[in-house]
Order: structure tokens, then C-alpha cells, then sequence
């Protein structure tokens, strides 16, 4: 059974169809890159699947069959699902601690949350700035925390939105290993990235979107391989 | 306790902590109650008691208005409203309570024409329901506008617009003669609290004393609340709503919480307010004054809950002095202080005395 | 002779008399009988009076003179009654005056001065009214003789405006005369006349042609003449239909005009919200500066072109578009500029600015009304139908935003800065990312927008009080436009002005004008639930 199923999803704004009857499954266990160029509707797909935007068409069903385009931000949040935006979004206000006890959702009863916050702390390797207010950490360190922050709840599905835009390529390297290391047999990932390298580096599937259609979906290697890929990132 | 040690302590256990180590505040509560101490023991001039009690509801105004604008960033231009609820629901019971005390029916009733007062005024002489009703009317009133706008995810400017409509309109409902509440005139004479009369030294001493006290209590409590887990909630609301829904919150929920509170705290300001100035009326609903208590909160510094009190103070006692001495001035003074603030000292007055925390700097 | 009393009931007999054979033959008119009747008791006085407006019809121009003068030294209490008869005085109390009928100089020392009461000065103003209407030697007097009589119509014969609109030589004049004649006709003792006249009344429907039909219902003849019955009833039927459908025209077009004013005063804001996400809350103070501009025009034509002063609203349109625009450039780059990623801070800075202004001027002008010379292009109207008037000033204010709305979007569609504009309102970053100068087009914006809100106040000056406080007073209603018609759309602030203007006016006759203003924010509030962007708005990724 697949932990994401995406059944053609269609988003309109205004007259501009940003995703057109666009499907794909994701396997439990399985990390999922979605590739392709700017405008392809990779942001979009990911808006719909945690709730921001509603699609026209199609629905988005979790392994347990629940129906996220009914859902709220929250209700879908509360399923399991966890997203790291783009621009990292961490709360700068709040000290890297607060942010990953925010992080750490309603649900988790409070006696349990300062065991789960050392553990994340420990993992995104923050430890040391735990007390330092987000807002004046780097924009790696923003990084690493937002990914800890989504991790704190322990999620059953990972989105991340182009998790190395912006890094350094050690900082890239520091970040596809702590993605690997995210890999468990009952969590699915999917990640939108640019870095080919990158994506090679964590991606168990590739799929490809253009201008809102699913142009190819399979194996990194095989994408390489694909003459529409190659036309569309490399041809214009 | 010395300094490290004290850094030490903070940086460990964080934000609770952090809450009750707010200096400005604890000076504050603590002046509060000094203040309310001095008063029982040494009374000073009854005009000056009265001018300090005043104050103190404008802080508690303050305080209310800050709590959702500086920690949760939500502007109401129409607080008014919730000042005027219990402003008005106060001035009911003193004038209830004084007709079944001296049996001698208010003005606005006799004036009407009518023989005794509209129906739904029954029970009000009795204080305890008087207070309870003032703050479920506020809290509906704001809960029923609230889920309106934080459901359909309205926000930001079109929120503060849309909250100074609500106020202008209530203004206008309460210029009407025909509402039992008074009319353009308002409601004014009341003869007795808790059965002494109005005015007497006593009762002006024993209100100054109590609205210091409330102020207190509302400066600790509302400190508490922004040092919880749920103030920290408010403040990831405030700077990034989005971001705290995808992590499992209903930030409806909390945003109405606090709004809800929030309209409650500035219903107590009103209670406490209308008997020291002794008249209520539609003019407290005008969408100026409701900006207002948005510049004193500006003035005193943004998300700071001493800064609100601070704001209040200032802002209202330079008006009681200079629109006395030099009533043509003072609008003058107070757009250019706004100016000042806004565009010079974007934290408010505290930004020049440094007081602002580091933790706080960052949010903006 | 006689005691005055008896006197007077024999000349009421003979003016009674001549009254029933006057259509017939004309017998001369007794002045002796109507000195006596007006010197008589209270009744004596109303009998007389009216007998003459029953008379009136018929008489020779002297004897109307005559009545004239006795009438007006009456009612100046300037008629003394003696033994002998009635004596004119030059003044009140003077110790001899002229015989009434012979004209001789007699004294009136000792004699009573008649005081009229309620009743009889009615009826000796309904007299005087109708001599003037006949007599009177210019239009301007004949027309207030005419008002009089307009007001007791019921009691007027028909015979006195057929004769008045026979003899009249203004044509405008000429016209009411022949309406009134026909209501007139409708007490006709003649009940072909009462029906034809009744035709002729609903013919020209309006809603006091709806009420002197309907006070025929109380007639003797409505529940004994059948004919008569049915005249009234279809009459009745149509004028009131005709009325509906006027009364409905006139909410139209209020609701159009007060959505004019709505449209012009909301365009620029919503101009400006678009673009920076910033209320003016000053934008009401815009509105107010841009009526002074007009003021100032004005003045300065009295002053230095006297024969252009009616002019003066088309000369304040661009005084007041440049004045207050580059008051909005100033605040701009001296207030807002800074503020841009902190609107709720700038709704306070703008409140600041809005108090200043209103102070400002308040100090410098004056708080009282400014008073402005009405040029015959704002003032009166033409009835259109029923009672539905097109008023000049109303449509001023509805043309001007109709030519507002025509030249915003020339500017918008058609020059580069409207580019521009659209360019930052749909995407600042990219635009900035082109080379747009994103911080000028945003103080050019403000200024139209600013512009516009001084277009709106030479529009109000004809309709609304101009007084330092006004901007307050149709802000929030405008403000509520905003909210309505969505984010940085003009189509969606002109639908949202009507609708806004509409509803108000609509429901104001219904719910009284606090209840409209309730239901239309209650309004908005539930349209927000459903659409919380707004009528049209672009749909924005985050």
C-alpha cells in the first residue's frame, strides 16, 4: 500500500493551470524527489498536499485513506504529515529550543517533550545553540532547525521543499546525509530539489514536472536518460 | 543572585522562567500595589486619587490591546467596543442599583417617558451579575466576531478595518434614543456604589485602589500567559501563521482565545472606568478613540506589556494636563508623538531607555 | 341706519345671492356688504372673506381692488369699524383714516380694530391670495398668490384659476396655474368637470396629485355616483402606480449618486492598498483638503475673475487633483516610505497625519461651514417622472465619477505608469527584479490615489456641508469598499461602491439609516466567509 497517493490533482489560479491532472504514488519507506524546471508546479503540489491550496480537481489520500483536500493545515498536520518550506520558516521570536517544542506538535504530552527535543537537537546538530534565538542563527543552522522542527513530531510523511537552495557544499553534503538518515522503513520523503547532485545523492524514485503534467517517473538514472528530460532542462 | 548564575538558570530552563524575570513588569505590579498601599494609608487631593484610578483602567485598556496586537499581531482599531460594553453594562447596574435603593428612576428613563426600566435590565442591581454579564457580553461579542474573521482567515489591515466599521456602527446603534441604554446623552447621575454614595471620598479611594489592584493583576497574569507555552504559540502565530498550522495548531482557536480574553480585559478597564468618571456615553464608541489605544500601546512600545502601561500613562496624563492648558495643541502633539514613534522609535519609549530584551528585537 | 350686526347678515344675504347668480349674470358686486361682513364677528368675517374667493371668479378688476385693500388694512389691523361703516387707516391706531366705500376722511378715534383669529386669517389670507393671484402686477406676485391659494385648494372655485391661467402671460407660470386649475376642478359642482378633471390630475402623477385623489374617497359622490367611483379608483390605480415606479426611479439614482461619491472616494484607496498594502486612513482628510482647494478657487475667482466665478467647480478640478496629490506625494516620502513592511504601523502613522490635517485647518480656516455659490449647472433639477426629480448637483457628482472612473483607467491601461502600477500590484519582487523603480512608482501611485480622493471632494462640495471634520463622515463606508471590491481591483471597487451605496440607500427608507449601516457591515462580514479575498482579487501563491 502507498503511504501518498496524488490521483489528478488539478489547481487553477485564475486562468493560469499550475497543475494539470498530475498523479503519482509514493511507497512507505521511500524517498521521492520531484524535479523540474521553475513553474513546473512543484511548490504547488506540495501547498496542496499540506493544505494550503485547495485543487479544482483530484484528491490526495494518505495510506489510512484519509482525503487531504478536505482537510485543514492543521487536521493534515495532525495526520503525520510534516513540511519544510523553501524560504526556511522558523519562528524568530522563539529560541531554537521553543521552536523545536513547538515543533514537537499538540499531541506529544509536555513530560515527553524535553527527551524528544534533546533527541532532535542531537540529530540536526544544534545542541550547542539550543538557547539562541532563531532569527540570529545562519541560514543553514534556519534549515537544520526547520528539518528538526518537522521532525520533532515524528512524521509519517516528509515534505521538503528544496532543503539545500542556498547552502554551501559542505552544508549540502552535512544536509543529504541527515536526509538519509531520516530514511525509515514506515516514513515516506518527498523532496523537491534543483541540485541534480543532490538528488541523486537521497532519491530512491525521480519524478519529473513540466509546466504541470507528469513528464517522466522513475529511476534517477533513467531520467537522465529520458530525451523530453533532457529537452526540458536542457533544450531551452 | 548573581548574574552568571542567574544567565545560567535561563539558559537552561528557558522561557518560564524568562516570563517572571521581566523587571519592567515585576516593577510595575510591584508599583501597583504600592501605589494602592499608599493610597489606603495616606489619600492625596480626591481629584488627583481619581485622575490616578482613571489612568489605571486606561492601562488595563492597554494591556487588553497589546496582548493581541504585539504578541499575536493582530491590530483592533475598534477595542472601544469591548471598553464600552463594560462600560455601559457598570453604568446599568449603578443606575439599577440606585432606582431600587432610592426608588427614584434614572433621567434617560424618566425622559423616554417610560414608567420603570426595560425588561431585559432585570437583575442588573445585583453587582456579581452586573460584572459577569459585562464580561459574557464582551466575550461574545468577540468570540461571535472573531470566529467570523479568523475562520474565513481575515487578517492583518483588512482586520483593523474591518474592526473599526464594527465600532462605528455600535457607535451609531448607541447614538439611538430608543435602546434603553441612554441614547446620545448616555447615562450619567448614579447615585450610590454598593450602596455608598457616589463621590464620596471613600468610594473614589476604595475604586482608585481596587482598578490599581485589577491593573496588577492583569500586568502578572497577562505575564504569565505570554511566558506559557501558549505565548510562545502566540508569537510563532504572530510572525508566521502559515508555518504554525503545518505544524498541527489550529491558529483559529488560539487567536480567538486570546482575542476572546483579550475583549474581556478591556471590558473589566470599562467597568472599572465608568464610575470614576461617572458618565458613559456613544462618544466612547468613536473609531478615534479606539486608535488611541493602539498610539498608547505604539507610544509605550509594541509587544512590551509594560510598554502598554507606560503608553497609557503617558499619553493620558499629558492629555489631562494639555487639554486643559492648551486645548488647541494637543492634537498637535499627540500626531507628532505617533510620527515620532512610528517613524523614529519603531518599539516605542522604551526603545530609548534600552529596556527592550534582545529576545523581543528580533521578532520585527 | 341699522346696528352694524343686522347690516352685515343682510350683506352677507346679498353677497350669498350674488355668489349663486354670478355664472349666470354678473350683478355688481356689494362693497358695503363686504365692509360689513369683515367688521362683523369671527364667523361674519370667514363668511365674507370666503364668499368673496367664491366670487372671485367673476369680478371686475376694481371691486378686486377694492377687496384688496379692505383685506390687507384687515389683516394689518389697519381696518377700523365704526357705527357708520368701515374706515381704512394709513397705520395701526391713527386717530382718522378714509371711508372703506366712499373714500371720505372720517374719524375712527373711538371704533373697534377687528383681530383675527386662526381661523379667519386663513380665510382672509386664501382671499388676498387669490387677488393677488389676479390682480397682481408682476409674475413674482401673482405666484405668491398663487401659493396661497395652492395650499386651501379645496376651497378655491375653479372658475378663479381659469380665469388666472386665461389672463396669464408667463408661460412657466401659466403652466402650474392650469395644473392647479384641474385639481381645482376636482371640487367642481359639475360632476362631468370633477370626472374629466380627475383624468387630468392623474394624468400628471405625483404624490400630491396621489393625495387630492385620494381625499375624493371621503366625497358625498364616491358612494353615490357610481361613475364618479370608478374615476377615482382607476385614477388613483395609475397615479399611484406612477409614483412607485418614480419613487423607485429617485432610489436609483440617490443610491448611484451616493455610490459615486462611495466610488471616487474609494478608488484611490483601493489604488493605494494594492499597491502597498497600506489604508490611508487620512484618505477622508484627502477628501476634505480637496473641498477647501475648491473653496480657495472659488474665492480667488470672486476676487480676480468675478465673471467666471460659476466656473469655479470645472477651474478647482485640476487645482484640487495637483494640490492634494502632492500633499499625498509629501506624506508619502516623508512618512510612508518607511513603513512599508509594517502596514498596521502605518495605519497609525496615517491616522496621525489625518489628525494633524483636520486640526490643521481647523486652526487656519475655521471649523463653521464653508458657504459656496450654487452656478445653475448644481442647482435646481428637472422633474422626469412623477415625482422623480433629476437634481443638477446629483448628477455633477455621478458624471464626475463616471469621467474619474474613465480617466483612472486611461491612466491604468494606457500610460506607462499605469504599467507600472499593475507591474508592482501584481508582483512587487519580480517587478523590482526587471528594473522597475518600484519606490517612485509607489509615490507617483500615491499620489493619484491621493488625487483622487481631492477629485472626490470638488464633486462634494455641491451636495455635503464642507467643514473641517466631513472626511470622517463617509469613510468607514468607503473603507468597508475596499474590504468588499478586493485587493488592488477598480472593477471590483466601482461594483462594490454600488453595491455598498445601493444597499444603504435601499434599506434606509426599510430599517432606518443606523439598521442599514448595520446590515451592510453584517453584510460584508458574511460575503468575507465566503470570499475572504474579496469580489475580484488575483489569487497569490505563498
Amino acid at each position: 500500500m502507498s503511504a501518498l497517493v496524488v490521483d489528478a490533482l488539478t489547481v487553477v489560479f485564475g486562468r493560469f493551470t499550475a497543475l494539470d491532472a498530475v498523479s503519482l504514488a509514493v511507497d512507505p519507506g521511500e524517498v521521492r524527489a520531484v524535479i523540474g524546471p521553475n513553474g513546473a508546479g512543484k511548490t504547488t503540489l506540495l501547498d496542496v498536499i499540506s493544505g494550503i491550496t485547495k485543487p479544482v480537481a483530484g484528491r490526495v489520500t494518505l495510506g489510512d485513506g484519509l482525503d487531504l483536500t478536505q482537510c485543514s493545515e492543521a487536521a493534515i498536520a495532525r495526520a503525520g504529515v510534516r513540511r519544510k518550506f523553501q524560504k526556511p520558516s522558523v519562528f524568530p521570536a522563539l529560541t531554537v529550543r521553543e521552536n523545536l517544542e513547538i515543533g514537537c506538535g499538540p499531541a506529544l504530552a509536555p513530560r515527553e517533550r524535553p527527551a524528544r527535543i534533546s533527541s532532535v537537537l542531537g540529530e540536526i546538530g544544534l545542541a550547542p545553540r539550543a538557547a539562541v534565538l532563531a532569527g540570529r542563527l545562519a541560514h543553514g543552522e534556519k534549515q537544520w532547525l526547520e528539518i528538526g522542527m518537522v521532525l520533532a513530531a515524528e512524521p509519517a510523511l516528509l515534505l521538503l521543499d528544496e532543503p539545500v537552495a542556498g547552502l554551501s557544499d559542505a552544508e549540502t553534503a552535512h544536509t543529504a546525509a541527515l536526509i538519509r538518515a531520516l530514511r525509515r522503513p514506515d516514513r515516506a520523503i518527498l523532496v523537491i530539489e534543483h541540485d541534480m547532485a543532490f538528488v541523486e545523492a537521497v532519491a530512491d524514485r525521480v519524478t519529473v514536472l513540466h509546466e504541470g503534467r507528469t513528464l517522466y517517473e522513475g529511476s534517477m538514472r533513467g531520467a537522465r536518460g529520458d530525451a523530453r528530460v533532457i529537452e526540458v532542462f536542457l533544450g531551452r | 543572585m548573581s548574574g552568571t548564575l542567574r544567565t545560567a538558570l535561563a539558559r537552561q530552563t528557558g522561557p518560564a522562567t524568562r516570563a517572571l524575570r521581566d523587571p519592567l513588569v515585576a516593577g510595575l505590579v510591584g508599583l501597583c500595589l504600592a501605589a494602592a498601599a499608599a493610597l489606603l494609608v495616606a489619600p492625596p487631593a480626591p481629584y488627583l486619587v481619581n485622575a490616578l484610578g482613571q489612568l489605571a483602567a486606561f492601562a488595563i485598556l492597554a494591556v487588553s490591546l497589546d496582548l493581541v496586537w504585539g504578541y499575536l499581531g493582530i491590530l483592533s482599531l475598534g477595542h472601544g467596543l469591548f471598553f464600552a460594553i463594560g462600560g455601559y453594562v457598570c453604568a446599568m447596574h449603578l443606575l439599577a442599583h440606585g432606582a431600587a435603593v432610592t426608588g427614584v428612576l434614572p433621567d434617560f428613563v424618566q425622559f423616554m417617558g417610560w414608567k420603570s426600566l426595560p425588561a431585559y435590565w432585570a437583575g442588573l442591581d445585583h453587582a456579581a451579575y452586573a460584572f459577569l454579564l459585562a464580561l459574557a457580553v464582551a466575550g461574545l461579542v468577540a468570540f461571535l466576531f472573531g470566529l467570523a474573521s479568523f475562520r474565513s482567515r481575515v487578517n492583518g489591515v483588512y482586520f483593523s478595518i474591518i474592526s473599526q466599521a464594527l465600532v462605528y456602527v455600535a457607535m451609531l446603534l448607541m447614538y439611538r434614543n430608543d435602546t434603553g441604554l441612554g441614547g446620545n446623552n448616555g447615562m450619567t447621575g448614579f447615585p450610590l456604589l454598593f450602596g455608598w454614595p457616589m463621590g464620596s471620598p471613600g468610594v473614589v479611594t476604595g475604586l482608585a485602589v481596587a482598578t490599581l489592584m485589577a491593573l496588577a493583576a492583569v500586568l502578572a497574569g497577562a505575564r504569565l500567559l505570554v511566558g506559557s507555552a501558549v505565548g510562545r504559540r502566540m508569537l510563532a502565530c504572530r510572525d508566521d501563521e502559515t508555518r504554525l498550522r503545518t505544524l498541527g495548531y489550529s491558529t483559529t482557536r488560539l487567536k480567538l482565545g486570546i482575542w476572546c480574553l483579550s475583549a474581556m480585559i478591556a471590558a473589566l478597564a470599562g467597568i472599572l472606568y465608568v464610575p470614576q468618571v461617572g458618565i458613559i456615553n456613544p462618544r466612547v464608541l468613536a473609531p478615534d478613540l479606539s486608535i488611541e489605544i493602539a498610539v498608547w500601546v505604539a507610544i509605550g512600545g509594541l509587544g512590551r506589556l509594560g510598554g502598554a502601561v507606560i503608553g497609557a500613562v503617558l499619553v493620558n496624563g499629558l492629555k489631562f494636563w494639555l487639554s486643559a492648558a492648551m486645548p488647541e495643541a494637543w492634537p498637535f502633539i499627540l500626531s507628532g508623538l505617533v510620527l515620532l514613534v512610528v517613524l523614529v522609535l519603531p518599539n516605542g519609549l522604551l526603545d530609548l531607555a534600552g529596556l527592550r530584551p534582545t529576545w523581543l528585537r528580533a521578532a520585527r | 341706519m341699522a346696528d352694524p350686526g343686522r347690516r352685515a347678515i343682510l350683506a352677507l344675504w346679498s353677497l350669498a345671492l350674488a355668489c349663486l347668480a354670478l355664472p349666470a349674470t354678473a350683478a355688481p358686486f356689494d362693497r358695503a356688504a363686504l365692509a360689513a361682513a369683515l367688521c362683523g364677528d369671527g364667523a361674519a368675517q370667514v363668511r365674507g372673506a370666503e364668499g368673496l374667493v367664491q366670487a372671485g371668479g367673476a369680478l371686475p378688476g376694481d371691486d378686486l381692488a377694492f377687496a384688496g385693500r379692505i383685506l390687507g388694512a384687515l389683516a394689518e389691523r389697519r381696518l377700523s369699524c365704526t357705527a357708520e361703516g368701515a374706515v381704512l387707516l394709513d397705520r395701526p391706531g391713527a386717530p382718522e383714516g378714509r371711508d372703506a366705500v366712499t373714500d371720505a376722511v372720517r374719524p375712527a378715534a373711538e371704533a373697534r380694530a377687528p383681530v383675527l383669529g386662526l381661523r379667519q386669517r386663513a380665510a382672509v389670507e386664501t382671499a388676498r391670495g387669490m387677488i393677488g393671484l389676479l390682480t397682481g402686477p408682476d409674475p413674482a406676485a401673482r405666484a405668491a398668490g398663487l401659493a396661497v391659494l395652492e395650499r386651501r385648494i379645496a376651497t378655491v372655485p375653479e372658475a378663479v384659476f381659469d380665469r388666472a391661467r386665461d389672463a396669464e402671460t408667463d408661460p412657466g407660470l401659466k403652466s402650474t396655474i392650469a395644473g392647479l386649475a384641474q385639481a381645482a376642478a376636482l371640487s367642481s359642482a359639475d360632476p362631468a368637470r370633477r370626472v374629466a378633471a380627475i383624468g387630468a390630475v392623474a394624468a400628471s402623477p405625483s404624490g400630491t396629485a396621489r393625495a387630492r385623489l385620494a381625499a375624493l374617497k371621503g366625497d358625498p359622490a364616491y358612494a353615490t355616483d357610481p361613475a364618479f367611483r370608478a374615476a377615482v379608483d382607476a385614477g388613483l390605480a395609475r397615479v399611484g402606480r406612477a409614483v412607485a415606479i418614480g419613487d423607485a426611479l429617485a432610489v436609483v439614482y440617490n443610491g448611484l449618486s451616493f455610490a459615486s461619491i462611495l466610488f471616487m472616494a474609494a478608488a484611490g484607496l483601493a489604488i493605494i492598498f494594492g499597491l502597498m498594502g497600506v489604508i490611508n486612513l487620512a484618505q477622508g482628510e484627502f477628501i476634505m483638503l480637496g473641498a477647501y482647494a475648491t473653496y480657495g478657487v472659488q474665492e480667488a475667482l470672486r476676487r480676480f475673475a468675478p465673471g467666471l466665478l460659476d466656473l469655479y467647480l470645472v477651474a478647482a478640478i485640476p487645482v484640487a487633483f495637483g494640490a492634494v496629490a502632492l500633499v499625498g506625494i509629501v506624506v508619502e516620502a516623508l512618512i510612508l516610505r518607511h513603513l512599508y513592511r509594517r502596514p498596521l504601523m502605518s495605519l497609525l502613522a496615517t491616522w496621525a497625519v489625518s489628525l494633524f490635517l483636520v486640526n490643521l485647518i481647523r486652526v487656519t480656516v475655521g471649523t463653521q461651514n464653508l458657504q459656496f455659490a450654487m452656478p445653475a449647472y448644481v442647482s435646481g433639477g428637472v422633474p422626469l417622472y412623477a415625482d422623480f426629480v433629476v437634481t443638477w448637483n446629483r448628477l455633477f457628482a455621478i458624471g464626475f465619477a463616471v469621467v474619474t472612473l474613465a480617466l483612472t483607467l486611461l491612466i491604468l491601461r494606457r500610460t506607462p505608469l499605469g504599467l507600472d502600477i499593475r507591474a508592482v500590484t501584481q508582483n512587487r519582487d519580480m517587478a523590482a527584479c526587471l528594473g522597475l523603480p518600484t519606490r517612485r512608482v509607489d509615490r507617483l501611485a500615491f499620489g493619484l490615489g491621493s488625487g483622487l480622493a481631492g477629485l472626490a471632494g470638488v464633486a462634494l462640495c455641491p451636495i455635503y456641508s464642507v467643514n473641517p471634520g466631513m472626511g470622517s463622515g463617509f469613510i468607514i463606508d468607503s473603507f468597508m469598499v475596499v474590504v468588499l471590491g478586493g485587493v488592488g481591483s477598480l472593477a471590483g471597487t466601482l461594483v462594490a461602491a454600488l453595491g455598498v451605496g445601493g444597499a444603504n440607500v435601499l434599506l434606509e427608507p426599510i430599517s432606518g439609516a443606523v439598521a442599514a449601516k448595520v446590515i451592510v457591515l453584517v453584510g460584508i462580514i458574511l460575503f468575507l466567509q465566503r470570499r475572504p479575498e474579496g469580489l475580484f482579487a488575483f489569487r497569490r501563491r505563498r
